[in-house]
């Protein structure tokens, strides 16, 4: 079989290179290094002291405060550290301010903070500061403070904080799902991050493998060994051998992922984590996830191949990529809309319509199973759908390959497949 | 071994070949030749199964073109090149995988190949490590690695250097030595001349002239003269029995009236300058075609009777 070996070569060629071995390794740690690092730096954002002065006019609030901020960082050490500033009266302080502000330009405070005399009814209080955006403390701070405001209402009115605290307390709202009648406990966030994780996936092995199969036929035009490879091989073979080679890189890169996930896990659950959120990774998330990529990959290394085969250089392929890359993009903004509602009429819809079909439909089954027949006849959509790209790119392919110059428009490209 | 019954392609209103016949025996080497967009790799392509001819018939071992025929050629096209990121021996051996070998096969003959053309220490270098012409050299092997019975090379001489050259046509006359069909498709008619037996001269999509090339020769020469000289090429244009002087330079070609006196054209060359030779009856195949097309009444091109 011809095709098999142009499938070889196009495979062992991919993998043999370094590239494919650091993209494979990177890309996993790039993406979990853009998960975690927001994570991380809101976490850590109070990682150093943060030095504050109070203006407290109401005189009462300065002690609750300092004595409620006693939070304490990584290292051990306190994370404010409050100084009261010596202030009779709302002129005082304004004369003060340029002071202050002199400080805080010179780093040698992070802020002030001015808490007015009639705190307790108005409810209003000032922060100045560089740094507005360290979310974290400012809002440790607020809610300090208001925990002091509120506590000498309650006072006033003869109650006390704590028991009001303990009054008041929420509900916790535990969700189950229910798979097949079966409980399962679920979180959102953790359903919305992992599907998103799982998608994300999808998109960039679809697209970028995709994109290889165009690149390597307009390689194979510029340096002009398209016309030995016909000589030897169909024009069919060589465009199927050339995806099949190169999907095949996309499932091993897949098996190089699914090792590492797996040692990972199993690293986690030694290290006492969580084995529930690695679970949720099941053997039948992973068969759709693969049957999705290949389904995907097929219908959309069919067009990118004929878009290839018009195409004599990488940036004419861009331009003309660009509707199919947005149609591909498109599944990956509404992903929200799908998880919210994953068996509403929107999504059912979307889910069939082959463009999106590979992306949505995984992501419904991964958030609530749909029924088999939608599954199914996704699948058939799908199928007939990349035959059909098959036989009009494959006659795009047929004409277009041995084309140079000029690129040809629209109604070239009706004539040549009536005429293939 | 290749018939060609009344072939035509179009591309959009221009016919690129225009009812072409052609018929070639097993073994020998066959000259496919005329000016640039004479239509002969569309020929070859329509050969090779590359395009469909619009009309007529192609028969190639004796039955029309089928998949199975593509591993029985060798084809060099005009257009040719090799991937840049591959180890020179995997990429002989891809290149005979996919005309049917056995990988095993291809490798053992890639190797030999290599060590012939002194390119051994080279096989597990990336191709574009390679010179531009130890290319071309890997380019050949892997046309005829797979020891087809009938290489077609198209425009083979196109960016050699002389050794290479001279390599290639070895290489031509050992296969033709071997008993197998050489198709040689080139608009330098003059550099095949020594090499073909038998020609098909073709120009706007259509054959001039077919048939061996001693016989063309014998029919087209009787009336020529073809001088080395320098000096006043007048005298010559008026000698009485002169019908046309054309003149290349040093190179000089004329026409004599039927049953003209020679020595008498070689008098006056002699009074009005230099010889260096004289040679009657040898009409290069570049004036035989020329000659040619003219009879027929076609316009000749400029550019074909500079370059051609």
């Amino acid at each position: 079989m011809k095709l098999l070996k142009i499938a070889k070569r196009e495979y062992l060629q991919r993998v043999k290179r370094k590239s494919f071995l650091i993209g494979t390794i990177l890309g996993p740690v790039l993406m979990g290094v853009m998960i975690i690092t927001p994570a991380l730096i809101m976490s850590r954002g109070g990682q150093r002291q943060t030095r504050l002065a109070i203006a407290d006019m109401s005189g009462s609030i300065y002690s609750e405060l300092n004595a409620g901020l006693v939070d304490t960082l990584a290292d051990g050490s306190m994370m404010f550290s409050l100084t009261q500033l010596k202030v009779g009266s709302q002129n005082e302080f304004e004369a003060l301010k340029s002071g202050l502000n002199f400080q805080v330009s010179k780093d040698l405070i992070d802020g002030y903070l001015f808490i007015p005399q009639d705190i307790v009814t108005e409810g209003k209080a000032v922060f100045y500061g560089k740094r507005v955006g360290d979310i974290k403390s400012i809002e440790r701070v607020k809610s300090e403070l208001s925990h002091c405001v509120i506590s000498k209402r309650l006072s006033s009115e003869g109650m006390d904080y704590s028991v009001v605290k303990n009054l008041i307390e929420k509900v916790d709202l535990k969700t189950i799902q229910l798979q097949k009648g079966e409980e399962k406990e679920s979180n959102f966030d953790f359903l919305y991050f992992s599907s998103f994780i799982f998608i994300m996936m999808l998109y960039m092995t679809i697209l970028m493998w995709g994109i290889a199969v165009e690149r390597s036929i307009i390689e194979e035009k510029n340096n002009r060994i398209i016309e030995v490879l016909l000589s030897s091989v169909k024009p069919f073979d060589l465009l199927a051998g050339k995806i099949l080679g190169v999907g095949s890189v996309g499932l091993t890169q897949y098996a190089i992922w699914g090792v590492f996930g797996i040692a990972l896990s199993f690293y986690g659950v030694s290290m006492g984590g969580s084995v529930a959120k690695f679970s949720a990774f099941s053997p039948v998330t992973i068969i759709f996830f693969v049957v999705y990529y290949l389904l995907g990959f097929l219908f959309y290394s069919t067009m990118f191949a004929g878009i290839g085969a018009i195409c004599n250089t990488d940036r004419e392929a861009q331009q003309m990529q660009t509707p199919v890359v947005m149609a591909l993009a498109f599944t990956i903004i509404i992903p929200m809309m799908i998880i919210q509602n994953p068996d509403g009429t929107f999504s059912t819809v979307i889910s069939m319509i082959p463009f999106f079909t590979p992306i949505v439909m995984f992501m419904r089954i991964n958030v609530l199973m749909p029924p088999m027949w939608q599954i199914a006849l996704s699948i058939a959509i799908m199928l007939g759908s990349i035959y059909i790209a098959g036989q009009i790119s494959a006659k795009i392919f047929r004409v277009g390959i041995l084309m140079y110059g000029k690129r040809p428009d629209a109604r070239e490209i009706l004539k040549w497949l009536r005429r293939a | 071994m290749l018939e060609l019954k009344n072939v035509v392609k179009n591309f959009d209103n221009i016919k690129a070949v225009d009812g072409l016949s052609m018929m070639i025996e097993p073994g020998g080497i066959y000259g496919l030749l005329g000016p640039n967009g004479a239509g002969k790799s569309t020929t070859i392509r329509m050969i090779m199964g590359i395009i469909q001819p619009d009309d007529g018939e192609i028969m190639l071992f004796d039955e029309p073109f089928n998949e199975k025929a593509k591993e029985k050629i060798g084809y060099l096209p005009e257009e040719r090149g090799l991937y840049r990121r591959m180890k020179v021996l995997d990429h002989l051996v891809f290149l005979g995988e996919i005309k049917g070998i056995k990988a095993d096969v291809a490798r053992k003959r890639a190797m030999e190949w290599l060590e012939r053309v002194d390119l051994k220490d080279w096989a597990d270098k990336n191709v574009d490590a390679l010179s531009k012409g130890m290319q071309q050299k890997v380019q050949f092997i892997s046309t005829i690695l797979h020891d087809p019975e009938l290489v077609i090379l198209d425009e083979p001489f196109t960016g050699l250097d002389p050794i290479n050259t001279q390599f290639l046509k070895d290489i031509v006359v050992d296969m033709k030595d071997h008993g197998k069909t050489i198709i040689l498709s080139t608009h330098l008619m003059d550099q095949v001349e020594k090499l073909c037996e038998k020609i098909c001269l073709i120009n706007k999509g259509k054959k001039v002239l077919e048939g061996n090339l001693s016989d063309i020769k014998l029919d087209f020469s009787r009336n020529v003269i073809s001088l080395g000289f320098s000096g006043d090429i007048s005298a010559l244009e008026n000698h009485p029995e002169v019908e046309k002087v054309r003149s290349f330079g040093q190179d000089i070609s004329i026409t004599i009236k039927e049953g003209a006196d020679t020595d008498s054209i070689l008098r006056t060359a002699i009074d009005n300058g230099k010889v260096d030779r004289f040679e009657i009856g040898e009409m290069s195949l570049h004036d035989i075609f020329i000659a040619k097309v003219k009879e027929e009444g076609s316009e000749v091109e400029d550019e074909i009777i500079k370059n051609s």
